[in-house]
């Protein structure tokens, strides 16, 4: 049976090969889009490693065109907004970060441990910083006051990196340089599960935390001051506080903006690219579909009379509706392997590094899944049509 | 003859209903796709007020400083040294502004708060830029050079801030500063990058005057051409004066790479060569997106070429007897292809109007800030040139398989 409907095939090869042709494009589409779509959703439901509820962000500018310079006066005037922010009862608790979460840009450093070569993202934070976000600590501890006395400076990673770095080993007490041009003798003291600084949607990658004091001068100043609010303070907060830390430092800018406000942000910076793609995909589906219908079409009209042959030769209506259809599911799977040959090199030669290897074999299922559905109702009525073909009127059609 | 053309392909197009509507869906979605991208490419880069003169306007939009042996550099927009000591003085150039990034600042009005994007600029871009005026005029070299505190505001800051009333004359606190506004211009959106702003304000109007001097910044620069034919001597000129330049802390850095250069060039050097020389790379990036177009028409084209094999065997007699008259197989070729390209215009012009339609919801939707996606005639003619591409594409293959057919065979009803 197999082996005929292959023949049947092969004698219209012309007519279909630019039909298969078509199904493996709209596979490669198909497969771009879900991926990406899965992409997304794995990320979605991987632990964030903080909490954005009643955290506001104070992104400070401090009127330079680089952070790589800072004074000593630079310093002190951060420490005097940290201390000015102490003073409202509105705030539970206040911390300075170089990075905020949902802020965009990063500072990224690739260092090489014992001939492995790893890369991170790097963030500087104060000790309170814990206690802002509510990061859950998977071994060790968060920096302390203490930590000031200490002769090493202490790091604190998230797991993949404590794994990519460390192995089945105990990371804490290890020494670990976050970046290669630093001599600092540096220890890994806590571990957390995660902290996805870009968010729910952001890609999952190695972390690390270097603590920043504010009363040092050879620390850079946080270009970020995270605070947490008592639930339900108003918005009206914000004008005050501004006017405050204005009053502290007339020469730098301010901008104030709750977390939940900044994560909506980087939500619609995802998602709305990925509406805009599912929505050509679908219509590209949509063309493609009809398209297949039009063409299943004409060649069962142009098969009349083999196909009033078979039934004149006694083959009932539902072995006619197989055929067609067998016919279109061997088209299918022909194009479908094709396209798959070729999507299997993608995880296999490590091409696009950054997808889970599960996301590109589950995207691939569902993608073939959808252009197996996809053809499989184009063929429904061009095929339905094939079985009222009449022997009689069939055979004597020229 | 292609009168007679058009009407066999109009005909033959309400001949079969289905088959023509499902041509007919494929060939406007496209179009319409590439249409509408083409409109937000357009109103990106292309010609809009107030930047009417873009034909004679180059920008400084990216300075790399660079320490060529230790191989660290600091990419982004300049610091103003640069652009006063080296840009400003151009002999090529018929006029030069300096401006900052635009940047979002809080304005507080009635205890209710207004995120405002604020850019510093001095007297010389508002004699550059085309700006349209709602009431009152526009910073001057005077008011840059008194530091005095004043603004433009765009309509969308007045109805905010002031009601829609009058605004001149009015104080305008923005940034823990504050200004009195000196005129209202129409808005800009926000996806022009030199002129977008909600309030422009002079550059000596800054916190502090440290900017003079940093070592970085966040400062571009229009450098205006008295005619088209200097663009390529002031981009000569700046090259010739890249060497000379002094870098305030030599011993970290040795080296300056930039160029004036169109926002596309900007772009193209950006994704080419990262900002690393100063090349043009605008052919480059025009090819890349026409790959992408192409590879964008690659599924409909190829699914226009199946539907329309189907119809030819349809018409199989009928190209029997053409030929059995004696038509060359060119004249079936071109009939077809004419038919083809028939179909497609009538496709075009359904996407024109869905073109509309989906900018007009885009604009609604309030998207892209303060942006009127509209239809114009480069957009138009674009979209004419796509729709002739792609009836030529999906055309030319049927066509061909048709005029092979047999005369004899045809004429029996036999299948390709």
């Amino acid at each position: 049976m197999i082996k005929h409907l292959f023949k049947l095939v092969w004698n219209r090869k012309r007519s279909n090969l630019l039909i298969m042709l078509e199904i493996f494009f709209s596979f490669i589409v198909m497969f771009a889009v879900i991926t990406l779509g899965v992409y997304y959703a794995d990320n979605y439901n991987q632990p964030l490693g903080f909490t954005y509820e009643d955290v506001w962000n104070i992104s400070i500018d401090m009127q330079t065109g680089t952070d790589d310079y800072w004074s000593p006066e630079m310093v002190n005037t951060t420490r005097q907004l940290y201390l000015a922010l102490q003073d409202f009862p509105e705030i539970e608790v206040a911390a300075g970060a170089h990075s905020a979460p949902y802020s965009l840009g990063n500072r990224t450093s690739v260092n090489v441990y014992e001939g492995k070569r790893v890369e991170m993202e790097v963030n500087e934070v104060t000790d309170d910083f814990q206690k802002v976000l509510g990061v859950p600590l998977l071994q060790g501890r968060w920096f302390e006051k203490s930590d000031d006395a200490l002769s090493w400076k202490p790091v604190i990673i998230n797991q993949r990196l404590a794994r990519a770095v460390f192995g089945d080993e105990d990371p804490i007490n290890q020494n670990f340089r976050p970046w290669a041009s630093d001599e600092d003798d540096h220890r890994v003291i806590g571990v957390v599960n995660d902290f996805r600084k870009d968010g729910e949607f952001s890609g999952l990658g190695n972390y690390l935390f270097e603590r920043k004091r504010l009363d040092d001068p050879k620390n850079r100043p946080p270009a970020n001051l995270l605070i947490k609010v008592r639930p339900g303070t108003p918005a009206e907060f914000e004008e005050r506080l501004l006017s405050k830390l204005q009053a502290v430092a007339r020469e730098w800018s301010f901008e104030v903006s709750p977390l939940v406000r900044m994560r909506e942000t980087a939500f619609k910076f995802r998602l709305i690219p990925l509406i805009i793609l599912g929505l050509i995909a679908g219509f590209l589906m949509l063309m493609v579909g009809l398209g297949l219908v039009g063409v299943l079409w004409q060649n069962v009209t142009q098969r009349i009379k083999e196909i009033g042959l078979r039934r004149a030769k006694g083959a009932a209506a539902n072995d006619i509706y197989k055929q067609i259809l067998g016919e279109l599911v061997v088209l299918a799977t022909f194009g479908l392997a094709l396209g798959a040959l070729l999507i299997v090199q993608l995880p296999l030669l490590d091409l696009i590094g950054f997808i889970r290897p599960p996301v590109y074999f589950f995207s691939m299922i569902m993608a073939l899944l959808v252009i197996y559905g996809l053809t499989l109702t184009a063929g429904l009525y061009p095929s339905w049509l094939a079985t009222r073909v009449q022997p009689a009127e069939a055979l004597h059609y020229d | 003859m292609l009168k007679n053309y058009l009407k066999i392909a109009l005909l033959v197009l309400q001949r079969r209903k289905f088959f023509t509507f499902i041509s007919l869906f494929g060939i406007s979605f496209t179009l319409l796709v590439l249409m509408v991208a083409t409109a937000m490419f357009d109103h990106e880069f292309g010609p809009f007020a107030p930047e009417l003169k873009t034909d004679r306007m180059l920008g400084i939009y990216s300075v790399r400083i660079e320490n060529s042996e230790k191989g660290y550099a600091r990419t982004g927009a300049s610091p103003y040294w640069f652009l006063q000591r080296y840009v400003r003085p151009l002999a090529s150039a018929q006029k030069v502004s300096i401006y900052s990034l635009q940047r979002s600042v809080n304005s507080f009005k009635n205890g209710v708060k207004h995120e405002l994007y604020l850019k510093r600029t001095d007297g010389e871009f508002w004699e550059i830029l085309d700006f349209k005026f709602l009431e009152g005029g526009p910073l001057s070299a005077q008011d840059e050079k008194d530091g005095n505190m004043v603004a433009v505001i765009n309509e969308a800051t007045r109805r905010k801030l002031y009601g829609g009333q009058n605004a001149v004359g009015k104080t305008l606190d923005a940034d823990g500063q504050s200004f009195r506004v000196i005129g209202v211009v129409e808005n800009v959106p926000i996806l022009r990058v030199t002129s977008f702003a909600d309030v422009w304000v002079p550059l000596s109007s800054a916190k502090t005057n440290s900017y003079l001097h940093d070592g970085a910044g966040n400062f571009l620069a229009i450098i205006l051409a008295k005619d088209r034919a200097d663009i390529p001597r002031i981009k000569e000129e700046l090259q010739g004066v890249l060497p000379t330049v002094q870098i305030p802390s030599p011993t970290e850095f040795n080296r300056v790479i930039t160029a004036a250069e169109t926002l596309f060039e900007a772009a193209a050097r950006g994704i080419f060569a990262n900002d690393r020389d100063a090349g043009d790379y605008s052919k480059p990036l025009f090819a890349l997106l026409l790959l992408f177009m192409l590879l964008f028409m690659l599924l409909p084209t190829i699914n226009l070429i199946n539907i329309n094999v189907s119809r030819i065997m349809e018409r199989a007699s009928e190209i029997g007897v053409r030929k059995a008259f004696g038509a060359s197989s060119w004249r079936l070729i071109g009939q077809f292809v004419v038919e083809n390209l028939v179909l497609t215009f009538i496709g075009g012009a359904i996407a024109l109007v869905g073109t509309m339609m989906v900018l007009k919801i885009i604009t609604e939707s309030g998207l892209v800030q303060y942006a009127e996606f509209q239809i114009n005639y480069r957009i138009f003619f674009y979209g004419l040139l796509v729709a002739l591409v792609f009836g030529l594409l999906s055309g030319v293959y049927p066509a061909w398989k048709m005029s092979r057919l047999h005369p004899v065979e045809a004429l029996r009803g036999k299948s390709i």
